[in-house]
């Protein structure tokens, strides 16, 4: 192959890239600068969007603190240990990445909603069905894979022998994990939040199935966005968009920064 | 004394089968093996990171084949470190002390002491990333040895180090030993370690022990073809042994320092023969005739093939070499004494 044959490949490539780059960008800046800023302000400021702002904040934390909670110890398990039923396990977990939320929000609806342990749940106290927990737990439900993917490579890559070494200094494993491990997997932990969190703060179908679509009640962003479209107040979807934009742009910097995008895939 | 007995362990591509060793306390035992050869699983099975399939391992008398590796107080140093890298120097030195919850100012005590005996008190403040390879090993031993083990495994500690921090590091481990009188466990593929610093060794072969001694008898009295090829014996003569200390090899009758009879491998260090033009006298030793089949040079030292009906690797020093002027073709005259012929059953059918 000559040189210009070469070049003129190079050329065509990039191009397409730079095509699929100002799509992307076009897009975006279409929606953020859509309303006047003045209209787009008073919106923000409206109470009914700093509900859903408050609200998606409220549960996407505690989602979010919620899948660090199951995934640390339920990666460490995947990463270090060898057990029977591992690798289908380890299948198991990924299925509700693949899933389409909606089937997901059906599945977590009926759970919820109408088996034994539902019902019993409710009768606890324990609501999950149209009310803000039934987000927090579709928020979890749907985004567990990904801090539990994260957490799991990162735990892989840290060398088991550290581990070796804190026991022959005095660690029992649980020790060893706490002052070794743990530690030293702060960057892929941090990396792993962040995208849960704005996974979450983003989660629409499945919180739509089982925490429904009430007004200044279940009105996370996403939710207030498509209320707002479907009822014609553009202005209001405007907003709650420009936020879910911004979160999105300053967490995917985040999950880049502490080195995030080497454990996903 | 730390004593292996029967130890097997098997882990997927690796394993130990049936290994028994015992060193001495205060010993500098050096396990000498190629890559594969299981010494690291050996090393971990000691300090209790894999509870052995079969077999007990003792240390100072106490059966610690089930005792958890937190409570052996035994010292582990890797090749690659393992310095927990968000903690200071003076936290990894310190932290086995803080485990067994000593005293603060007992614990700044002790890694000073630590610290200042490996030379490192003024990078107490560092993180392992800012440091060099042997500034971190220094640290990973300090971290050890504080803990005052009974004793200290070390994992092919200088092998990612490189030529010159190496030699520091061989005589501060050294000096070490001398100064602590650590029993210390060194894994290694080197040789240079093993004359440096090994009391004994352990030569390992397929999760096997095969053969344990000073390094003067594994270096010349090799028991199978195995150690004598590893240790760079390179003249192994098929042949077959008599009693009597003699072995016949093709036409020649070599006169050997040990007598067994039958299939044997006759081992001679190529640096032990003497080559000449000029005919030299028996005295006793073992006198051949044949002629210079190749020159190598190698280095300092040159390497010369001579086809004596059987074929002899000698190896001269370049001076040596270049005044005696062997090129291929000449007439020689090779001579070595029979105890720089060492025998061993080889178990095969002589060719």
């Amino acid at each position: 192959m000559s040189r210009r044959d070469t070049s003129r490949f190079r050329t065509a490539t990039v191009l397409v890239a730079l095509l699929i780059a100002a799509f992307i960008v076009l897009v975006l800046l279409g929606v953020v600068t859509h309303s006047p800023a003045s209209v787009l302000i008073e919106c923000l400021l409206s109470e009914e969007i700093q509900f859903a702002v408050r609200l998606s904040i409220i549960t996407s934390v505690v989602s979010t603190l919620l899948c660090i909670l199951v995934a640390v110890p339920v990666a460490y398990a995947l990463a270090r240990y060898t057990f029977p039923g591992k690798s289908l396990m380890n299948m198991v977990m990924d299925i509700p990445m693949a899933l389409p939320p909606l089937v997901a929000g059906v599945g977590l609806l009926l759970f919820f909603g109408v088996s034994p342990i539902g019902k019993s749940l409710a009768a606890a106290g324990l609501t999950f069905v149209f009310t803000p927990l039934g987000i927090i737990m579709a928020q979890f439900f749907v985004n567990l894979p990904y801090m539990l993917r994260v957490t799991r490579s990162t735990f892989q890559g840290v060398n088991p022998r550290y581990e070796y070494v804190a026991k022959t200094l005095g660690c029992t494993d649980a020790q060893a994990f706490w002052r070794v491990t743990l530690p030293m997997s702060s960057n892929g932990l941090l990396a792993g939040s962040v995208i849960t969190w704005s996974k979450g703060i983003g989660e629409f179908g499945a919180a739509l199935m089982l925490a429904g679509a009430t007004r200044m009640k279940t009105e996370t962003l996403p939710l207030s966005l498509f209320l707002n479209m479907s009822t014609g107040k553009l202005e209001y979807a405007i907003a709650a968009a420009t936020i879910l934009i911004m979160i999105s742009v300053v967490s995917l910097y985040a999950f880049e920064r502490y080195g995030g995008a080497t454990h996903v895939y | 004394m730390l004593v292996i007995d029967s130890v097997s362990k098997s882990l997927g591509e690796f394993s130990l089968s049936n290994v028994s060793l015992s060193v001495e306390d205060g010993e500098y035992f050096i396990v000498l093996g190629p890559t594969g050869a299981g010494k690291t699983i050996l090393l971990e099975t000691i300090a209790g990171i894999y509870s052995p399939d079969a077999g007990r391992i003792l240390l100072n008398g106490r059966d610690i084949t089930d005792v958890p590796a937190r409570e052996r107080n035994i010292g582990m140093v890797y090749q690659d470190y393992m310095l927990f890298p968000h903690l200071t120097v003076e936290a990894n030195i310190g932290f086995g002390l803080r485990s067994r919850r000593a005293d603060p100012a007992f614990i700044r005590g002790k890694v000073q002491e630590s610290a200042d005996l490996l030379n490192i008190s003024h990078l107490l403040h560092r993180y392992p990333g800012t440091l060099s390879g042997g500034e971190q090993q220094r640290a990973a031993i300090a971290r050890a040895l504080v803990m005052e083990p009974e004793a200290l495994l070390l994992d092919e500690p200088l092998s990612a180090l490189d030529v010159k921090t190496r030699e520091n590091l061989r005589a501060e481990l050294a000096r070490i030993h001398e100064a602590t009188g650590t029993t210390i466990v060194h894994i290694t593929h080197n040789f240079e370690e093993v004359f440096e610093l090994a009391d004994r060794v352990a030569i390992m072969h397929g999760g096997n022990v095969v053969q344990v001694g000073t390094p003067e008898e594994i270096f010349r009295r090799p028991n199978s073809d195995f150690v004598a090829g590893f240790v760079g014996v390179e003249n192994l003569l098929r042949g077959t042994g008599s009693v009597d200390g003699t072995v016949a090899v093709g036409n020649l009758r070599i006169r050997a320092e040990n007598g067994i009879p039958g299939p044997v491998s006759v081992a001679i260090r190529p640096e032990e023969i003497l080559l000449s033009k000029a005919p030299l006298p028996e005295n006793g030793r073992n006198v051949v005739f044949g002629r210079v089949d190749s020159v190598r040079p190698n280095g300092g030292l040159v390497r010369v093939f001579v086809d004596a009906g059987v074929l002899f690797k000698v190896t001269l020093t370049r001076q040596g070499f270049e005044e005696a002027g062997f090129a291929p073709g000449d007439a020689v005259h090779l001579a070595f004494r029979p105890s720089a012929a060492h025998v061993y059953p080889s178990g095969e059918e002589e060719d």
